[in-house]
């Protein structure tokens, strides 16, 4: 039965109060372990479509007489738009209409960052498009930039109040604490620069316009582009089949979409906009840069008493102050924490969400922390973690944690570190690190799905969300074909068109598995149920085959429906973990390699282990990326980006890909819907650069603060060890003799 | 614009010639480059390795899998690029590629651009020069060149006979180009002096399609001396006589970190000639 209730929404780490519709959800959680199809590794569905270029995506699709859009950007990080002449651009071969600032949303008259959008132009072909904006005359009007983060919270230029949170008396407990250790970290601003890059095509059929656009939420795009324009959401109908990657960058509908849908409604033609390379690293969108000044007192015992931290985002010139200070709040359990997060306004490309936004960055200072913790008070790292382990999320139960069994199976993988420091030689020197992983994960409602089943004994799943290339399409199928009782071959997965198919949730915050999934299975037992009615009207015994049952169907069919139903009240739904990662680092050089990484995680039932795998693979990947080699460099006079190509943005390439051993407790969630999946699309990349960064400090004894552990913070790091240790033998010999 | 293939050096002025495009292509979607005229110089240039000389035409694929490669050029190759451009680009033109300084890429009006200053010296500088850094901090990418200054090699062009070496030159206000190549002037061959022993040491910031941070080639020669270049560290391709010389460089503030690390890599290579 359908009710109406209030509930908090989290998406990121981001919780807002709405109202929504839920069904109750009936159904009895299947046992633990491997199922039929569930829990079974399955290839993907598209695996085949993906490798011959048969996949079509956004970036394949060339509609009949569709014109092409480019878009002008500001060269200044603040200046506004003096004066501006569309005519020279108009009156070029081929230039169908031209957008200046306010004739679309997203082209804005003042430019807050180098790369801003502030006027388009469509053409025939994208050369034409292109020389057009160049040709468009335009003065600027240049403003005072700021680039400082430190100096932007001085001058409270910021996005949003700045956010605290205190429970317990900090100054009183690291007052008595035994030890305190205090540090600060850095983070710089990465670049999701997905394969894809950010476009739309847009094209009106009569009043109803068609948005084929890369994009993580199909419902999102409809909502906020109706709204924006001011259409009834029926008459926006958006597709999105394939998707070459967005990481949390593809949420929104962003000025490429309304340029398009603007120039295809002054020219009556499809258009395309979509970011060029370039583009996509000025203007698409970033992992904001932190700084992390942290405090943390323990009893010698190594009870953790106190935590304190003061976090800056330097968000940009728009954006979200993300929860850096998450994990700090979240992971140990710790009487007294206290934190502060200012969100700098600066005259830089805005942030956008990137997988597990915030607590990839807090997750790096905090446990890069709790290490140095470890060292002071001469504890093992693991023991450590265990000694703080937290029984609730500040007093509201877990739904499920399983970090211990993560901690217990990470414990040989700890063990292994002699070994590796066994192998250390004069030049090459081995260690050990790990770091914990909190992060979200629960999804919830609304989101439906709806079965058809044939008298051919197939079955085809029909909901209009979207595979972000996560593998959401197999895995949905699974679930049906666990449901239904058939072969996962006999299970198609319609997706990806606001007209086919109801609402589905948004591909973020790891939400798609636990969101859709109950809502699929929940479609397929409808639809089982209905079979099971028509085989007891037929007298036919319980355990007939579906198959044998719907052979009589002739042209009908069953059709089931499905909802999500809502998450357990009062209780925290999250998703744990624990990094194992052996380096080896060339004190000479500071060459860093990452050699192996152990990665166990708790997200509750596994749906497809082999899917399970190439996530956290992928995590691992994009995390070592992030931990030594990518960085966005800026000019620190102009505030232009610099690196802006992928070979000045250096991406991890396959060679450097470690060994990686996946390993998941797989048990269900018991409160949480009929799975008990969690999301697992953000919790791999959590831990990463922490636990690279302790493994460094256990090689070499340098303390790396700084993201990227690039060679030049390497070799400073190294250098500073060395003294360190020079000055302490200076010390010794210098010391008079104990009398 | 029109795509030529001219049959002899002669009607080579006035264009842009291109062999594997690897760099030429870029630079002209760029507007780094602007050309009437392209001129395809495939069927001009020699290619293949044959008693000691190189075709400049030769890609470096090819080079990194010949057996009469000697070692530091092999490595110098293997560790360029990806293995698509590998599979593209030629010998002449990798030594002819131009500066990776994000600023003159992106068009900035730096010296080499014909400007009065140099962006990076005042701005963001973690990839440049610690030698000859004064005019122009830009770090030469090539390591193909360093090997082959390293290894003594000599340069057949469609008007004279040099060193490689002397194909460069660093840039000063009269003159900002970073080559002596003239106009219509055609690299052809490359003639390789027999070495005892030769390497080639690269640093990178991932383990593969980087440009050097730091290259070091070194080579032990038929009188015992080692030579040494460096890619990386100067405009040009940067020959050091030992490694002392490396106390008279003049890192830039976000520099220094590459001085340790150019030491580390010529103690190695000199090493590794011995061994």
């Amino acid at each position: 039965m359908a009710r109406l209730i209030r509930t908090e929404k989290e998406v990121e780490g981001r919780y807002e109060e709405v109202w929504i519709v839920v069904e109750e959800d009936p159904l009895e959680q299947w046992p633990e372990g491997p199922l039929t199809a569930v829990g079974r590794s399955a290839p993907r569905k598209d695996g085949h479509e993906r490798v011959r270029g048969e996949a079509r995506y956004t970036a394949d699709i060339a509609l009949p007489g569709m014109l092409h859009a480019a878009v002008l950007r500001s060269p200044h990080a603040h200046a506004k738009v003096g004066r501006i002449d569309l005519a020279p651009a108009l009156a070029l071969a081929g230039v169908r209409a031209a957008l200046g600032p306010g004739e679309a949303h997203g082209l804005v008259e003042e430019a807050g960052f180098a790369g801003a959008p502030v006027a388009a132009v469509g053409a025939d072909t994208l050369a034409q498009a292109r020389t057009a904006v160049e040709a468009i005359e335009i003065e600027w009007e240049e403003l005072e930039v700021v680039l400082d983060p430190d100096d932007a919270v001085r001058r409270e230029l910021l996005t949003a109040e700045p956010r605290s949170y205190a429970r317990g008396d900090v100054e009183r407990a690291l007052a008595g604490a035994d030890v305190v250790v205090e540090s600060t970290y850095r983070t710089q601003t990465v670049l999701h620069n997905s394969l894809e890059t950010h476009q739309a095509i847009c094209e009106w059929q009569g009043d109803t316009l068609h948005v084929y656009i890369s994009t993580q939420y199909i419902w999102g795009i409809r909502q906020a582009v109706a709204e924006t324009l001011g259409l009834p959401e029926d008459k926006v109908r958006v597709v999105c089949e394939y998707m070459g990657g967005g990481f949390g960058s593809k949420n929104s509908p962003d000025e490429y979409t309304y340029v398009a849908a603007e120039l295809a409604k002054r020219t009556g033609r499809p258009v395309r906009c979509a970011l060029t390379r370039r583009e996509e690293n000025t203007s698409a969108g970033n992992r904001n840069a932190t700084i992390q000044r942290l405090r943390a007192g323990a009893r010698s015992d190594g009870t953790i008493v106190a935590f304190d931290g003061e976090f800056t985002n330097s968000v940009g010139w728009s954006g979200w102050n993300s929860s850096t200070e998450g994990p700090m709040r979240m992971l140990y359990d710790c009487e007294n924490v206290r934190t502060v997060t200012y969100g700098a306004q600066l005259n830089t490309p805005p942030m956008k969400a990137f997988r597990a936004p915030g607590f990839v960055e807090g997750t790096f200072g905090l446990e890069c922390l709790i290490d140095e913790l470890a060292s002071r008070l001469d504890v093992d790292p693991l023991e450590l973690r265990r000694r703080n382990y937290a029984g609730s999320n500040d007093g509201t139960p877990f739904s499920s944690k399983n970090l211990e069994e993560c901690y217990r199976r990470a414990a040989p993988h700890w063990e292994r570190r002699h070994e590796v420091h066994a192998r250390s030689d004069a030049v090459w020197k081995r260690g050990v690190g790990m770091a914990s992983q909190i992060w979200y994960g629960g999804g919830g409602p609304p989101s439906y799905a709806w079965v058809r089943l044939g008298s051919d004994g197939r079955a085809t799943v029909i909901t209009a969300m979207q595979d972000i290339g996560t593998g959401t399409r197999t895995a949905m199928a699974q679930i049906a074909a666990e449901e239904l009782g058939l072969p996962l071959e006999h299970v198609e997965v319609v997706l990806g068109d606001s007209a086919r198919g109801p609402y589905a949730s948004i591909s973020a915050g790891s939400s798609t598995t636990p969101s859709m999934g109950p809502a699929v299975r929940a479609a397929a037992a409808d639809a089982r149920e209905q079979v099971e009615d028509i085989a007891e009207q037929r007298g036919m015994p319980k355990d007939t085959p579906l198959e044998e049952i719907v052979a009589v169907l002739e042209e009908s069919q069953i059709l089931g429906k499905g909802a999500r139903g809502p998450n357990p009240t009062g209780m925290s739904v999250l998703t744990f973990g624990v990094h194992v990662v052996e380096v080896a680092v060339d004190v000479e050089t500071g060459e860093v390699r990452v050699e192996r990484v152990a990665a166990i995680h708790d997200v509750g039932r596994i749906i497809n282990p082999l899917g399970a795998s190439s996530q956290v693979e992928g995590g691992i990947i994009q995390g070592i990326g992030h931990t030594l080699s990518e960085e966005r460099l800026l000019d620190p006079e102009t505030g232009g980006v610099l690196t802006t190509s992928l070979d000045a943005y250096r991406m991890p390439t396959i060679a450097d890909v470690p060994e990686i051993v996946c390993d998941f407790v797989d048990r269900p969630d018991e409160h949480l819907t009929n799975l008990g999946s969690k999301g697992l699309g953000e919790p791999p990349i959590v831990p990463v650069a922490a636990a690279i960064a302790n493994a460094i400090r256990d090689a070499t004894g340098a303390d790396v603060h700084e993201l990227p552990i690039s060679r030049e913070e390497m070799l400073r790091a190294l250098h500073e060890a060395e003294e360190r240790a020079r000055a302490r033998k200076k010390e010794t010999r210098g010391a008079p003799a104990a009398v | 614009m029109e795509l030529l293939r001219p049959s002899s050096v002669e009607e080579l002025d006035g264009g842009i010639p291109f062999h594997g495009g690897t760099e030429v292509v870029p630079l002209l979607r760029e507007g780094l480059l602007d050309a009437e005229r392209l001129l395809d110089i495939r069927g001009l240039v020699p290619r293949g390795i044959e008693a000691g000389v190189i075709g400049a035409g030769t890609t470096l694929a090819e080079l990194e899998v010949d057996p009469a490669t000697p070692d530091a050029l092999r490595e110098a190759c293997r560790l360029a690029a990806s293995p698509q451009l590998r599979n593209m680009g030629s010998l002449g033109g990798n030594l002819l590629q131009a500066t990776r300084c994000w600023y003159w890429r992106l068009g900035y009006r730096c010296r080499l651009h014909g400007g009065d200053r140099c962006h990076a010296r005042e701005g963001e500088h973690r990839e440049h020069g610690i030698f000859a850094n004064g005019f122009c901090a830009s770090a030469h990418p090539s390591d193909v060149a360093a090997a082959l200054v390293a290894l003594g090699a000599r340069l057949r062009t469609s008007r004279r006979e040099i060193a490689v070496e002397d194909l460069y030159r660093l840039p000063d206000e009269a003159d900002r180009s970073t080559t002596t190549l003239e106009s219509g002037e055609l690299l052809l061959e490359v003639e390789l002096p027999a070495v005892q022993a030769s390497t080639y040491l690269k640093a990178m910031d991932r383990k593969r399609w980087s440009f050097p941070q730091v290259g070091v080639a070194a080579a032990r020669h038929a009188d015992g001396s080692a030579r040494i270049a460096l890619a990386g560290v100067a405009p040009i391709p940067w020959r050091i006589e030992s490694i002392e010389e490396l106390d008279g460089a003049t890192p830039l503030p976000r520099t220094e970190w590459k001085l340790p690390l150019a030491r580390a890599l010529v103690r190695r290579a000199l090493a590794a000639l011995d061994q």
